[in-house]
C-alpha cells in the first residue's frame, strides 16, 4: 500500500519534470507515433503478398503487434530511463543516495522515474489489440481476457528481469552501452512470433531464446492464448521461467549493490 | 551507549593499474596488476549523543571511506562498527531511518523542480506523518531563514541556498546522527556562517550528533567541541582543538611596531621573519617571550606590540606534515 502511494508519488514527480520540457515530451510523444506508423506500413506491404506468415494472418498479427506495443510501451514508461541512468549513479557515485533510503531498493531504482513521454505507446498497443481482435470477430469474454491480461503481466515481468539483469551488470561495467545493445536485441526478438524460428537453420535461435533465456515467449504466448493458437507448454513455460528469472534476477540485482558496496570510494 | 563505536576498522581497495599507450590496454585486456591501497586502517572511535565532532586530514586521508562505512554504504575489509546500535553494512531499514548522509559536492534534491517536490517524495518515502512534516519544514525553514525559496526550482538556487535545501531535505525524518562531507565546499563567508549557526541551533535544540569532515578551519573552530585527524588512513589525534595547539603551536607570532625603520637583526640572537615598513614580525616560542619582552623593554622607539597564536590552518597542516606517513600500499599482486 505505501509502496503504490510511493509510485503515485513518482509518477506526479515525474509529469511534472517532464512538464517543464514541454516541447521535448511533444517531440518524444511524435517520435513513438511516426514509428508505429513506419512499422505498419512495412506490416501492411508483407501481407499485401502473402495472406500468412508463419501461421499468422494480417488481423492476427496487428493483434500481436498491439500485444508487443503495450508491453514495451509498459517497459519503457516505467523502467527503461531508470535502467539506462542506473550505471551513471554507479559511475558518478550517486548511488550511495539511493541506498539510504528507507525503502526496497530494487524499488525505488527501478520505478523512481515514470517515463510519461512513452505512456501513450500503451494506448495505441491497446488500440492496435482491438482492432486486430475486431476484425478477428473475436469476443471479449471477461475469462479470455482476463487469462490474456495474466499472461502479458508474465511476460511483461520476465522482460523487466532481463533488464533488471542487465542493468544489475552496469555495477561492473559502468559504462552500460553494450548492455542497452543487449536490450534492443530482446525487443527485437520479441517483436516477432515465435513461430517464425520453425526453420531448422533458426534452432539455435528457438532454443536459447525459446527455453533458456525465453525472451520469444514475453509477447507471443498470451497472444497465441487470445487467438486461440496457444498449447499448453507455452504456457507452462512462460510460467515458470517467469518465476524463475523474477527470484533471480532479484538476487542479482542485491549481489550487485553488495559488489558496489565493496568496490565504492 | 555511544552513537558511534568502532574497533580498528579497516577497509582496503583493490585497484588496477593501467598500462599508458594503446600497447598497455591491450595488456590490460589480459593481465590485469591489482594493488591493494589501504584507505582506512583500524579506525577506533567512539562519539557520544549530542556531541559535534570534526573529522580532519589531508586529501585521501580516509575520511569519506571511513563516512561511507558509518552509513553503511561500503563493506569494511575488517573490524566492527556500531552505529546508533546497528551494524551499518547490514543496512536495516530502522538504521537508514535514524540518520542522515549530506555530502557537499553532490546533490540528491530533484535538480528541475522546487525543492518542496523534493520534500514531499521524501516524506512519502520515509513515512513521515503529514502534521509533523509540515511542523518540521516550518521548523527548519525558519531556522535557515529560507522559506521564499521553497517554490524556486533547485538548479536557479545559488550554492548557499541549495545547501540550505539539502539539509533541509536531509533533517526531514529527524534523524538522531548527521554525518556531514564538507558540508560548507564552495561557500562564501555569509553562506558558512548562516550554516554554522543553523548546525549549532539544531545540535543545541535537539541533541543531534554530528560527524564532518571539512578543509575550512572556520567550520572547526566554530562547531566541534573534538577533533579528530586521519593521515594516510591511520588516526592520529583525537582531543580538542585547543591540544592540537598546544602540541604542534608551541609558537607565537609576535608583531612589534616601531617609530621608525629598524633592521631585521635590531634584537641580539633573534632574527625578525618578516619586515613590513616600520613593523617587524618574529615567530617566538613560549620559552623564548620572556627574554624577547626584556630586550624590548628597554627600547624607547616601540609604539605597538603584538601577541598572537599563529592560525590554525597554520598548526594543522603542520600537524599533518608531521604525521606523514609513506603512503600504505601493499606488495602489487598479479591478477589473471
Amino acid at each position: 500500500m505505501r509502496y503504490l502511494r510511493l509510485l503515485v508519488s513518482f509518477a506526479r514527480i515525474s509529469l511534472m519534470g517532464e512538464l517543464s520540457f514541454r516541447v521535448n515530451f511533444l517531440l518524444k510523444i511524435l517520435v513513438e507515433v511516426l514509428w508505429l506508423g513506419i512499422l505498419l506500413i512495412f506490416y501492411k506491404t508483407i501481407f499485401s503478398k502473402s495472406s500468412s506468415v508463419s501461421g499468422w494472418d494480417e488481423y492476427q498479427y496487428l493483434f500481436f503487434l498491439g500485444a508487443y506495443y503495450t508491453l514495451e510501451g509498459f517497459v519503457e514508461t516505467f523502467f527503461l530511463e531508470n535502467c539506462v541512468e542506473f550505471s551513471e549513479l554507479v559511475r558518478s557515485g550517486n548511488l550511495d543516495f539511493f541506498l539510504l533510503k528507507p525503502i526496497d531498493e530494487q524499488f525505488l531504482l527501478t520505478f523512481r522515474k515514470i517515463d510519461w513521454s512513452t505512456a501513450p505507446k500503451i494506448f495505441l498497443g491497446l488500440g492496435l489489440m482491438s482492432i486486430g481482435a475486431m476484425d478477428l470477430g473475436i469476443t471479449f469474454e471477461p475469462f479470455r481476457v482476463f487469462w490474456f491480461l495474466v499472461l502479458l503481466f508474465m511476460g511483461f515481468s520476465l522482460a523487466y528481469s532481463f533488464l533488471l539483469v542487465l542493468t544489475s551488470l552496469g555495477v561492473w561495467l559502468v559504462r552500460n552501452q553494450s548492455l542497452m545493445e543487449i536490450w534492443w536485441l530482446f525487443t527485437n526478438l520479441m517483436r516477432y512470433p515465435r513461430s517464425i524460428y520453425q526453420p531448422s537453420w533458426a534452432l539455435p535461435i528457438r532454443v536459447v531464446f525459446g527455453v533458456f533465456i525465453p525472451a520469444l515467449l514475453a509477447v507471443s504466448v498470451p497472444a497465441e492464448y487470445f487467438l486461440g493458437k496457444s498449447d499448453w507448454s507455452g504456457i507452462a513455460l512462460l510460467s515458470i521461467s517467469t518465476g524463475f528469472f523474477i527470484w533471480l534476477s532479484r538476487w542479482f540485482f542485491f549481489y550487485s549493490l553488495r559488489h558496489y558496496q565493496s568496490a565504492s570510494s | 551507549m555511544p552513537v558511534i563505536k568502532t574497533q580498528n576498522l579497516t577497509k582496503e581497495f583493490k585497484v588496477f593499474e593501467k598500462q599508458p599507450g594503446l600497447g598497455g590496454a591491450f595488456r590490460n585486456l589480459f593481465n590485469r596488476k591489482a594493488k591493494k591501497v589501504l584507505a582506512v586502517d583500524s579506525i577506533n572511535l567512539e562519539i557520544q549523543e549530542g556531541e559535534i565532532v570534526g573529522f580532519l586530514g589531508p586529501n585521501g586521508a580516509g575520511k569519506t571511506t571511513t563516512l561511507k562505512m558509518l552509513s553503511g554504504l561500503v563493506f569494511p575489509t575488517r573490524g566492527t562498527a556500531e552505529v546508533l546500535g546497528y551494524t551499518p553494512w547490514k543496512r536495516p531499514i530502522e538504521f537508514r531511518k535514524a540518520f542522515s548522509l549530506v555530502m557537499g559536492q553532490k546533490n540528491q534534491l530533484w535538480w528541475d523542480l522546487p525543492a518542496s517536490d523534493s520534500f514531499f517524495l521524501l516524506r512519502e518515502i520515509y513515512g513521515i506523518d503529514r502534521k509533523k512534516f509540515a511542523s518540521t519544514v516550518d521548523e527548519l525553514t525558519t531556522l535557515f531563514q529560507c522559506r521564499d525559496l521553497l517554490a524556486q526550482p533547485v538548479r536557479e538556487l545559488s550554492l548557499g541556498e541549495r545547501m540550505k535545501m539539502e539539509l533541509t531535505a536531509a533533517l526531514l525524518h529527524e534523524p538522531k546522527l548527521l554525518l556531514l562531507d564538507e558540508p560548507t565546499i564552495g561557500l562564501d563567508v555569509v553562506a558558512q556562517s548562516s550554516i554554522h549557526k543553523f548546525l549549532e541551533e539544531y545540535n543545541r535544540s535537539r541533541k543531534i550528533t554530528i560527524l564532518m569532515t571539512s578543509h575550512y578551519m572556520r567550520d572547526v573552530e566554530r562547531l566541534c567541541s573534538r577533533v579528530v585527524i586521519i593521515s594516510s588512513g591511520k588516526m592520529v589525534y583525537d582531543g580538542t582543538l585547543d591540544g592540537i595547539k598546544k602540541r604542534h603551536g608551541n609558537e607565537k607570532t609576535i608583531r612589534v611596531l616601531f617609530r621608525k625603520q629598524v633592521s631585521p637583526g635590531i634584537l641580539p640572537g633573534l632574527q625578525a621573519s618578516e619586515v613590513r615598513g616600520e613593523e617587524l614580525q618574529w615567530h617566538v616560542s613560549r620559552e623564548e617571550i620572556p627574554k624577547f619582552i626584556s630586550h624590548l623593554a628597554g627600547r624607547d622607539d616601540v609604539v605597538d606590540i603584538s601577541i598572537e597564536d599563529p592560525p590554525i590552518e597554520e598548526v594543522i597542516s603542520k600537524f599533518f606534515q608531521s604525521q606523514v606517513i609513506q603512503a600504505p600500499t601493499l606488495p602489487a599482486q598479479v591478477e589473471s
